[in-house]
């Protein structure tokens, strides 16, 4: 009887073991494949503000005044003498910036209104700019570094002249007029820089432009990278809300993608003027010379309107200033 | 007249896998039924073996039902460990092979995806059609190759994050390469910005995660055919208590009886030393081959798949270099890097060197010499390339790195390179096959023998107490 007793208890507790077992909450559905994160790519070494970057508040002196020219004749022993001799004009340029230095994929040449000032230079010393240049294509970082140690003769690259920049390198005068201005897509209301506060905004490290936007009372975001045309990348992933630097560089931009466009008015001067090493004064005034000619014999004008008129509309070329 | 109480008792729960069954349960626990009186029974048995070992015949009952449990024990052990070895080289000639060549493979393409999309980039004019095939079929084959990796990654966790971050990010990469190009072909220079990206990406986040399921798919390899060739120790312990047991239990016999030999006894020791020895040598044999399947194989494999990954990755350092059009200064480094990786600061050491002093001779070793001679003309090659380039012959670099047709330049030495080490790989892949399918041939038979040869002395064991046991009736 007990032991039956026992049997049946023993038989209870498992049953009733085994319903409390099942009527546990099952949980939710297992998510078979859970994405922690699907961000799109960037391009490399993004970054933020860059302490280092160019142009800078210094206001000690006229950086626009350049040295006078003194004629395109070459006199023995002079850097252009050396130049002439060695045969080819080397200059470092850019390969990425649309319309003012870029490779043509389809021809494989250096194309540009920047790459014409370095043609009608070597075409001044050699008569011909044919086979007389060398293109040293450089991130716009090292323009200072490739002319303090001599790689280069001339950096002819959306150069700004600047008071901290003449420390290092002598400038020519200036052969280009432009102000930075904003490139966002079509549909977007930004027209200034006060627009994008607290919006990413994409510039070139050690670019006059960057120190701009990280300067701002707007506080726009500042994104920093190797080329320019990484701030297209990035924007056409919508990766930054606007693109700001020089409209030379933004009309470039624009005329890749039909979808974005430069807006507002230049709020900035940048006075584009061709690099040359510190030291090598007489090659300053050289090339100023020749930029003399350029200005008043159309050549400057065929090259304006080749690559930037019809995006920047008309212009003349601006008056050189000499100390 | 004992031996009718006996008898029974003892042996009863011997035989059977489960002794407390319940009907046996039942009779012997006399009207006890259910849980509890299942549970009594184990220690009725004990009292049962205790009370019957005092007697001569219960005692030799209880020497035969151990020696039968031994050798049926032992024989279950040592034919169940030599079907898992059997079993494990099966696995790792039909599975873990395939699949650490598989993520080999992952790896290969995509490094070669990146170079040769760079490569197709620099190209003027409309893009060389060979170049893009090329692209193509590396993508595809690294498709290939990851869904058979993938296929995997279940059971070797280390292998799911690598396979998932591959998964996610290669149509990414496809996507931003195709960008590129399209941009490329409307004369747009932010093409290479895109390319650029796309490298970015790839070298990363996809090589390394490539990287890892290479590596977590060949440590699995060593891993399980150093389990193939380990001492199978808790068969060898048993099957050694076997034959000392069968040894004593004679010698105990034959003091109790003064019969010299029980030939029950004596054919169930001979059948013991007979396993012993046909496994002793069976698996000396097939741990010697699959170990040389090892050295000889996959660990030469192993170091020729390094070596032709840092050649991939220098290969696109070279290519990107041209491409970063003047802002190329890391990949160059990165080059260098690789090529020291690769061939040492001598174009003589490096992974190619070890390779060669692990491949003495053979077709092998002809194969790693045509790599080294390919690598120095590369080399060569690319010195040329970048002092062109950094003198602003910025064509002539471009003709030189990528041209097929240029003999001297670095696109043919290249080739020949990755050429010789593919040759070489597959060498060591059917060394590999070779050696570890013969010492799986080794093991035939071997495990059905052990089961048959353990039943024989199981046999023995039973006939020769048997025996021994009617004389006492």
């Amino acid at each position: 009887m007990s032991r039956r007793g026992n049997t049946v208890r023993a038989s209870v507790l498992v049953v009733v073991a085994m319903l409390a077992a099942a009527c546990g909450s099952p949980g939710k559905p297992v998510d078979p494949a859970p994405v922690s994160n699907a961000a799109w790519p960037q391009p490399a070494h993004v970054g933020g503000p860059d302490s280092t970057a160019g142009g800078g508040t210094d206001t000690s002196c006229n950086p626009l005044a350049s040295l006078a020219p003194s004629g395109t004749s070459i006199a023995d022993g002079s850097t252009m003498a050396k130049i002439k001799e060695r045969g080819k004009l080397i200059a470092g340029v850019d390969q990425t910036t649309y319309l003012f230095g870029f490779r043509n994929p389809t021809s494989g040449n250096l194309e540009g209104f920047d790459i014409d000032m370095v043609n009608q230079i070597a075409k001044a010393i050699w008569g011909s700019a044919d086979g007389h240049v060398q293109f040293r294509a450089i991130p716009s970082s090292q323009r200072e570094n490739v002319l303090k140690d001599h790689q280069v003769d001339i950096v002819v690259r959306t150069y700004s002249i600047t008071c901290d920049r003449r420390k290092d390198v002598q400038f020519s005068s200036v052969y280009y007029k432009a102000g930075q201005r904003i490139l966002v897509t079509k549909e977007s209301p930004v027209r200034k820089l006060t627009d994008l506060s607290g919006k990413r905004v994409c510039a070139a490290k050690k670019s006059t432009s960057l120190a701009k936007i990280a300067t701002d009372p707007a506080k726009p975001v500042p994104v920093s990278v190797d080329n320019w045309s990484d701030c297209l990348v990035m924007l056409q992933q919508g990766q930054v809300e606007a693109v700001s630097t020089d409209d030379t560089i933004l009309a470039g931009m624009a005329a890749q993608d039909p979808t974005l466009q430069v807006v507002g008015d230049q709020f900035t001067e940048e006075n584009y003027g061709i690099g040359v090493p510190k030291d090598n004064e007489d090659m300053v005034k050289y090339v100023n010379a020749v930029l003399d000619n350029v200005r008043g014999n159309g050549a400057w004008q065929d090259s304006y309107h080749r690559w930037v008129e019809s995006s920047l509309g008309p212009a003349s070329p601006p008056s050189p200033q000499y100390q | 007249m004992t031996s009718t109480a006996t008898a029974p008792g003892p042996t009863a729960p011997a035989p059977g896998p489960a002794p407390p069954s319940p009907p046996d349960g039942r009779d012997r626990a006399g009207g006890r039924s259910g849980l509890l009186g299942l549970l009594d029974l184990p220690g009725q048995g004990i009292r049962a073996i205790v009370r019957s070992a005092a007697t001569t015949p219960g005692r030799l009952t209880v020497i035969a039902v151990g020696l039968v449990l031994l050798a049926l024990v032992a024989g279950l052990v040592a034919t169940l460990s030599v079907q898992n070895r059997d079993n494990t080289i099966t696995g790792v000639i039909e599975h873990r092979e395939p699949l650490a060549a598989a993520s080999q493979q992952v790896y290969r393409s995509l490094s070669d995806a990146d170079a040769t999309a760079a490569s197709a980039f620099l190209s003027i004019g409309t893009e060389p059609p060979e170049l893009r095939q090329r692209y193509e079929r590396d993508i595809a084959e690294a498709g290939a190759a990851l869904a058979k990796a993938a296929s995997d990654s279940g059971d070797v966790a280390d292998a799911a994050g690598p396979v998932d971050v591959l998964n996610q990010s290669l149509p990414v990469y496809t996507g931003l390469v195709e960008t590129a190009r399209s941009n490329n072909r409307l004369g747009y220079p932010v093409g290479a910005s895109y390319l650029r990206e796309a490298s970015e990406l790839m070298r990363a986040k996809i090589l390394p995660a490539a990287q890892d399921l290479y590596r977590v798919d060949t440590e699995k390899l060593i891993e399980e055919q150093d389990s193939a060739t380990g001492f199978p120790w808790l068969a060898t312990i048993l099957v050694l208590a076997l034959l000392a047991a069968l040894v004593v239990a004679q010698v105990y016999l034959t003091r109790r009886t003064n019969r010299l030999l029980n030939v029950g006894l004596v054919v169930a020791t001979a059948a013991v030393v007979v396993s012993l020895l046909w496994g002793a040598v069976a698996l000396v044999v097939q741990g010697s081959l699959v170990g040389s399947g090892q050295d000889d194989g996959s660990h030469r494999v192993d170091v020729l798949v390094r070596a032709r990954i840092a050649a991939l990755q220098a290969r696109a350092d070279e290519t990107l270099t041209l491409v970063a059009r003047g802002d190329g200064a890391t990949y160059e480094k990165d080059f260098g890097t690789n090529a020291v990786q690769l061939a040492g600061t001598d174009g003589q050491g490096g992974l190619l060197g070890e390779a060669r002093g692990l491949i003495p001779d053979g077709e092998g070793a002809a194969k790693v010499a045509d790599a080294t001679k390919a690598v120095n003309d590369w080399f060569k090659a690319h010195k040329e390339v970048r002092s062109r380039d950094d003198s602003g012959q910025y064509q002539e670099a471009v003709d030189l790195a990528v041209l097929e047709d240029k003999t001297d330049g670095s696109a043919p030495a290249f080739r020949r390179l990755d050429d010789s080490l593919q040759d070489a790989i597959d060498v060591g892949r059917q060394e590999f096959l070779d050696s570890t399918h013969n010492g799986d041939r080794a093991l035939t038979l071997l495990a059905p023998g052990l089961a048959v040869l353990a039943i024989v002395a199981a046999a023995g064991v039973t006939m020769g107490i048997r025996e021994r046991l009617r004389e006492y009736r």
